[in-house]
């Protein structure tokens, strides 16, 4: 039998409609889902009781996977098959990845993203992550006992397109519906602000396992605002450990190292960070293959010294978000601390210096961000009116096209408030040209070659004209989850040639359904039964918008004929609901969406009209 | 969605250079607390389109009437003149020459940060200075040659405080 | 007294209108849906409705419409452990059958 939450104020659902939705930190060290629960945060914990599910997979001989704890527990004995902090090789090319010496991973080079060889075959990182996802999915089901409707997943903020795009195809490679992708020092600003009734500008310092962001927003009234984002995708608590590692090599004098004791050492470096942050000194034993002893003392100032650059590295991000955002540290009214890594006393004394103040860090770093995201997950899904927060985020890295010379033309500056869109003009340089190759890049340097490539796509049906007379005109698109979509089309001639991309990093929409389909859960029966499944989900959520909006404004925004047109075509989708005919469900589905073109442009005028009378009266009284 | 509406209708401001920032930035949050697409995540698929539509519309219409210096661009455009049109260049000599005496200045700063800082409180209040006159030539005068003018020096100012940032970086 | 909480769902309420930060009680009714004919609400409160009946049980207050009474009257509300899964429960003495999940019911 279902049991009852508490619902907010006059959002009670129908029975079977309950629409569950968790937050989910996918982090690189470790994973957490969590969701409101009778108006309350919580944590979803395991069935022993832990929330934390370590982001380790280990792929067995037997075709089995591991996940968390017991992947965790056999890193040392099966190093290559167990990946650990895969979330640092999600979006990233072979080239993209430092320290590659001190990973016992077999990579494979492969176009936009590396995979790992395993005894299980190749895998991608975003087949990894999936698993993890997986997992955690079975956990929010279990605990709230239904089907989730979606889920708000967090990124660093200082993620690209590419690793956002990977992050957003795991999730769904586990078969989650994202809400959205959120930032995670937003989130954390999110549970943070709205659990202390924060006013003012704030700085979330967020030291993840393997990322850094530094975001400054400004709270005023509910309203959530990123003024500016800065980070390192490829710093974290993780480089501190490998410090620690590197350490004990040198003091150990060891000069190669099988996989085995790399993967142990760096568990025992990681264990010795842990335990500096409450004591002086940490000794660290370990026993190596070739019989070999090790027993070494680091103290809390040598650890110091050998992590000292890492701790500046960060302050540089820290200066520059706010420079970006045209504020001086004295403005700032509060930092907050996000990340196990720190809870490292250093970090906390070098940020409470840089911004002349403590650091808060009265909430746990590990579940700050998100308890955030089940807090969004439960506005984007409907079960609060909505009318508590707005959160406006930031692109983090610049947007633009490579011209002559190997040079970035900027289209989209970072820091824009998403969504956010922009158009550029471009011509033809050769006379008859008929194609015009387009290079999509991310990042802040002037030159194509310091900057992360997203996508390379042709237009073509130019007519030919004379060098110069061709207008293309270029359109980015970034959405609400920070993702990128790029248009191009001819305008010259009024002759229209276009093409939308999906930056080709990631996966295909074939790519991940070709996955899907491999992988032995979903056999050919199950496939059919899950797309319709998902169409069902879709079509009831529209009936149900559309009858939202009708009670709402269809007596004032619709004539009588509109009316019972529409509520015609809602009848029918109820209609196909009713049966199990995919393509039937699908065709009255998009019957309906076409139909409410109209309601919903007149709907949104009246919204805006509605935000602006207060201020109309404002000019009467001036 | 009413592209053809100007920034300024948009927010319920009148048209001119000088503008109440506060009641702008109420008026941007009380609009985006109505069509963010974060209030359409459960809705049909038309209203999702549209309300990032509407909502990347605002937030341009935002950021360009936020920036003195793009709102008085948007401004000029809006009376048929191009600022920046690249065929028109023209600066007066005298102001060449203050452009010339601080790029040395810069110069010599190098790493300097105490000579950068002294270098950069001067271009910020002529950089002030500027943005006044921009006032007194769009709203008062409805001079647009002469803000189209100044509006050019401005972007140089612009881009040699940003070198003054990155010489700070160094 | 026509609808109690059970003391663990009184603690459990008082503790989630605490951490809510706002609340003054808890609003029940049935409404005609679902499977079975009716559904229960269950719902937190931030404002007083004078039409509401208010009932006071283990220090948590309780509000009721007049039409839902005579559905309720009698019902407990625990709150119950089930697996990873928790959450409030009616053991409600008029419901003559209900559907197999609880959520719907027939008086």
């Amino acid at each position: 039998m279902a049991l009852l939450q508490i619902a907010e104020p006059g959002m009670s659902t129908a029975p079977h409609q309950h629409r569950l939705a968790v937050g989910i930190d996918l982090g690189t060290t470790n994973s957490l889902v969590a969701t409101v629960r009778n108006g309350v945060a919580v944590v979803l914990n395991d069935a022993r009781g832990h929330g934390l599910l370590p982001s380790v997979v280990r792929y067995r001989a037997d075709g089995g996977v591991d996940v968390g704890h017991a992947a965790l527990a056999r890193a040392a004995e099966d190093p290559h098959n167990t990946i650990v902090s895969v979330k640092r090789f999600m979006g990233r090319g072979l080239r993209d990845l430092p320290d590659l010496a001190t990973l016992p991973y077999q990579f494979v080079d492969a176009p936009g993203m590396v995979r790992l060889r395993t005894v299980a075959g190749e895998k991608s990182p975003v087949e990894v992550s999936a698993e993890i996802l997986k997992v955690l999915k079975a956990r929010g089901e279990a605990a709230l006992g239904g089907e989730l409707v979606g889920a708000v997943i967090t990124v660093p903020a200082y993620f690209d397109d590419a690793q956002r795009q990977a992050t957003k195809d795991a999730a769904r490679l586990a078969g989650l519906n994202v809400l959205r992708l959120l930032n995670e020092p937003t989130a954390a600003a999110i549970a943070y602000g709205l659990d202390n009734a924060a006013e003012g500008i704030y700085a979330v310092y967020d030291l993840g396992g393997g990322t850094f962001d530094l975001s400054i927003l400004k709270l005023t009234r509910g309203v959530f605002e990123v003024l500016a984002t800065h980070g390192d995708s490829a710093l974290g608590g993780d480089d501190f450990d490998r410090r620690i590692y590197c350490w004990i090599l040198e003091q150990a004098q060891l000069h190669t190292v099988d996989d085995h004791d790399k993967a142990m050492l760096m568990a025992k470096a990681r264990e010795a960070k842990e335990y500096l942050s409450d004591h002086d000194e940490a000794r660290i034993t370990a026993l190596l293959a070739s019989g070999q002893v090790i027993d070494l003392l680091l103290s809390e100032t040598t650890f110091n010294d050998l992590t000292a650059s890492l701790v500046n590295k960060t302050l540089t991000p820290c200066r520059k978000a706010l420079r970006d955002a045209g504020l001086r540290v004295q403005d700032v009214k509060g930092v907050v601390m996000v990340g196990g890594a720190t809870r490292v006393p250093r970090i906390q004394a070098a940020v409470g210096e840089f911004f002349g103040q403590m650091p808060l860090t009265n909430l746990d770093p590990d579940k700050v961000v998100a308890l955030g995201a089940a807090m969004q997950a439960d506005v984007l899904a409907g079960n609060k009116s909505g009318d508590d927060w707005l959160l406006l985020d930031v692109v983090p890295l610049s947007l633009g096209l490579e011209t002559m010379g190997g040079l970035v033309e900027k289209i989209i500056p970072r820091n824009s408030t998403i969504p956010t869109a922009r158009a550029q003009e471009f011509t033809t340089f050769k006379d008859g040209q008929t194609a015009m190759s387009i290079h999509v890049v991310q990042g802040e340097r002037e030159l194509v070659a310091d900057c992360r490539s997203l996508a390379r796509f042709e237009l073509r049906g130019i007519p030919p004209m004379v060098a110069g007379a061709a207008r293309v005109r270029v359109t980015f698109q970034v959405d609400a989850d920070g993702l990128l979509s790029v248009t191009a089309r001819e305008t010259g001639t009024g002759i229209e040639a276009g093409i939308t991309v999906k930056p080709s990093y990631g996966l295909s929409d074939d790519e991940v359904a070709a996955m899907l389909r491999a992988s032995y859960e979903y056999a050919q029966d199950d496939m059919a039964a899950r797309n319709l499944a998902e169409a069902r989900v879709d079509a009831r959520r529209l009936v149900e918008a559309t009858q939202a909006a009708l009670a709402e404004n269809g007596d004032a925004l619709l004539s009588t004929e509109e009316r019972a047109a529409l509520e015609k075509l809602v009848a029918a989708l109820d209609n196909a609901l009713a049966g199990d005919d995919l393509a039937a469900l699908k065709r009255a589905s998009d019957a309906l969406n076409h139909g409410t073109v109209e309601f919903a442009a007149r709907r949104m005028n009246l919204s805006v009209r509605k935000a602006l009378t207060g201020h109309r009266l404002d000019e009467l009284e001036i | 969605m009413d592209f053809s509406q100007n920034h300024f209708a948009l927010f319920g401001l009148p048209i001119a250079f000088e503008l109440d920032a506060e009641r702008l930035e109420r008026a941007y949050r009380d609009i985006q607390a109505q069509i963010h697409p974060d209030r359409f995540a459960h809705a049909g698929e038309a209203e999702q389109r549209l309300s990032m539509q509407w909502a990347t519309r605002v937030n341009e219409a935002y950021q360009t009437l936020r920036k003195p210096f793009e709102r008085a661009r948007y401004l000029l455009q809006l009376n048929g003149v191009d600022a920046l049109d690249p065929r028109d260049t023209s600066m007066p000599p005298d102001f060449l020459m203050r452009q010339m005496e601080w790029r040395e200045a810069l110069a010599d700063a190098g790493g300097d940060s105490g000579a950068l800082a002294r270098l950069e409180d001067e271009l910020r209040a002529h950089a002030a200075e500027l943005r006044a006159e921009l006032a007194q030539q769009i709203d008062r005068r409805r001079d647009w040659p002469a803000a189209a003018a100044t509006l050019r020096k401005l972007r140089f100012m612009d881009k040699l405080l940003e070198e003054i940032e990155a010489a700070y970086e160094q | 007294m026509p609808v109690t909480l059970s003391e663990r769902a009184a603690t459990h309420v008082k503790n989630f209108l605490a951490k809510r930060g706002k609340g003054i009680g808890l609003k029940l009714g049935v409404r005609t849906s679902g499977c079975s004919g009716m559904a229960y609400k269950l719902e937190f409160a931030d404002a007083e409705d004078p039409e509401d009946l208010k009932f006071e049980s283990h220090g948590v207050t309780v509000y009721i419409d007049p039409k839902s009474l005579s559905y309720l009257e009698g019902t407990e509300l625990d709150f119950v452990r089930e697996g990873l899964n928790e959450g409030f429960k009616f053991n409600n003495p008029n419901v003559k059958s209900q559907c197999g999940c609880g959520e719907s019911f027939n008086v």
